[in-house]
């Protein structure tokens, strides 16, 4: 074991962990930040995933030691000091984007990026930055729908 | 998974990430952005490793131009980086690196870095081929000592490159273009993310009238332990007048050029004739972006 620093949604979290523990493992097992899911844990489908420094990452790929002292972003950071809805969130509900509810949060911190770098998307580009994460009941008609509608209310 | 780890090692110089490959030898992994060493502890591939030597934060970052109009692309760089880059993506020479970057998902392409898919030495990613099209070269440094691999030269085997132990890739170096140069890649795979089963990426240089005066083409994906470099579909090429009739007749040749994998992905037939497809299909893409 060994102790290293994470900067999660703004606040330093000291934390023991095995040196092969993935960043993944820690936020749900050790941290309780259990709105990122774990799905296939080998970098296919993308509900694991998390921002670090600002870009989407697979959390399930990434070693919790090699992420100390970068700015990680879960689902739990989004919104505005952890009360109000971030749009993307409230985009998701209005536009009934949540079947299951797994792929969620990983959807949404995709395309969080993508809404931060690329002000009212295309079609194409939400599809294609949504590309690494999978709906598993196959819901991407109302995700892209949710996140075009998010895209018209952050672009003014 | 790696149930055998032991230590998390974050360098502060190539010298001591160096010093701890050398240590721990064949027990220790270099870590760039991650993806590959985590694809192979998923697969139980790492129970010999117990020292990973996280190199992330030894700066090694960006792309600039090298002088005579050739490209250096620091080995940290990442994929998304580079396709970010106006150096590579406004010349058509260029271009199949551009293509190889639309296929990663972003969480991919945000991470993965250019010099650990190269070190990876597995010809099912993208990008080398692209790099192999284009005549790059490794740049790697052990101690004191800097060295320059071509790529020709670097892939051995199955995750098995020139690399020395302890030897770390700096940069991958792209030489200048020749004049009226442009290249491709396709890359078919079964889903988003998914690795491939067969990539081709080809270069063409053209002279004053039109004809191929000199062609890379490059083939990945399920073709074996290393790319292969297509001599027969060059050949085919050279001294012809780009366009329809030379590019069927490279991609007729390039069945000699290799032994197509057969698996439960897709055929050996399936391969060759995706090959010929997409060998066709490049130098059409390369030859549009001359204008």
């Amino acid at each position: 074991m060994k102790t290293i620093e994470l900067l999660i949604n703004g606040a330093t979290h000291e934390v023991s962990i095995e040196a092969d523990e993935t960043l993944l493992q820690v936020l749900r097992n050790r941290l309780d930040l259990t709105g990122t899911k774990k799905g296939c844990d080998s970098g296919g489908c993308g509900c694991c995933s998390v921002q670090v420094d600002g870009k989407v990452v697979y959390s399930c790929m990434m070693y919790a030691a090699g992420a100390a002292g970068k700015a990680i972003t879960t689902i739990e950071g989004l919104g505005s000091g952890g009360t109000a809805l971030d749009p993307l969130q409230q985009a998701f509900i209005e536009a009934g984007a949540v079947q299951c509810g797994y792929c969620t949060c990983g959807m949404i911190m995709n395309a969080s990026e993508l809404l931060a770098t690329t002000k009212n998307p295309s079609e194409d580009q939400i599809r294609h930055a949504i590309a690494g994460n999978l709906c598993r009941c196959t819901g991407y008609t109302k995700i892209v729908d949710a996140i075009k509608l998010a895209a018209t209310r952050t672009a003014g | 998974m790696a149930l055998n780890l032991e230590d998390y090692f974050l360098p502060a110089s190539l010298q001591e990430a160096s010093t701890l490959l050398q240590r721990y030898g064949d027990g220790a992994m270099v870590v760039a952005g991650g993806t590959f060493v985590h694809g192979l502890e998923v697969r139980g591939l790492l129970t010999e490793t117990v020292a990973l030597v996280d190199i992330s934060r030894l700066g090694l970052r960006g792309i600039s131009e090298s002088g005579n109009g050739g490209v250096s692309l620091q080995a940290l760089t990442t994929l998304a980086e580079v396709g970010a880059a106006p150096l590579i993506s406004r010349n058509p020479a260029f271009g199949s690196i551009g293509d190889a970057l639309q296929y990663p998902p972003r969480q991919i392409l945000n991470v993965g870095t250019v010099g650990g898919c190269v070190a990876a030495a597995a010809p099912l990613y993208d990008l080398p081929a692209a790099f192999l099209a284009l005549d790059g070269q490794v740049q790697a440094s052990l101690a004191a000592r800097q060295r320059a691999i071509p790529l020709n030269d670097f892939f051995v085997g199955l995750f098995e490159s020139a690399l020395q132990r302890g030897e770390i890739i700096t940069a991958i170096e792209l030489p200048a273009p020749a004049a009226r140069s442009a290249s491709a890649f396709l890359k078919l795979e079964t889903n988003a993310n998914d690795l491939s089963i067969l990539n081709v990426a080809v270069r063409l240089t053209l002279d004053k009238d039109g004809k191929c005066a000199d062609s890379r083409v490059i083939l990945g994906g399920g073709v074996g332990e290393t790319y292969v470099r297509a001599t027969s579909a060059e050949a085919a090429l050279r001294g012809q007048t780009a366009g329809e009739a030379s590019f069927a007749a490279a991609a007729a040749a390039v069945v000699d050029d290799f032994e197509a994998v057969e698996d439960h992905r897709a055929s050996a037939a399936y391969r060759r004739h995706i090959a010929q497809v997409y060998v066709r299909r490049t130098l059409g893409t390369a030859l549009a972006r001359l204008g």
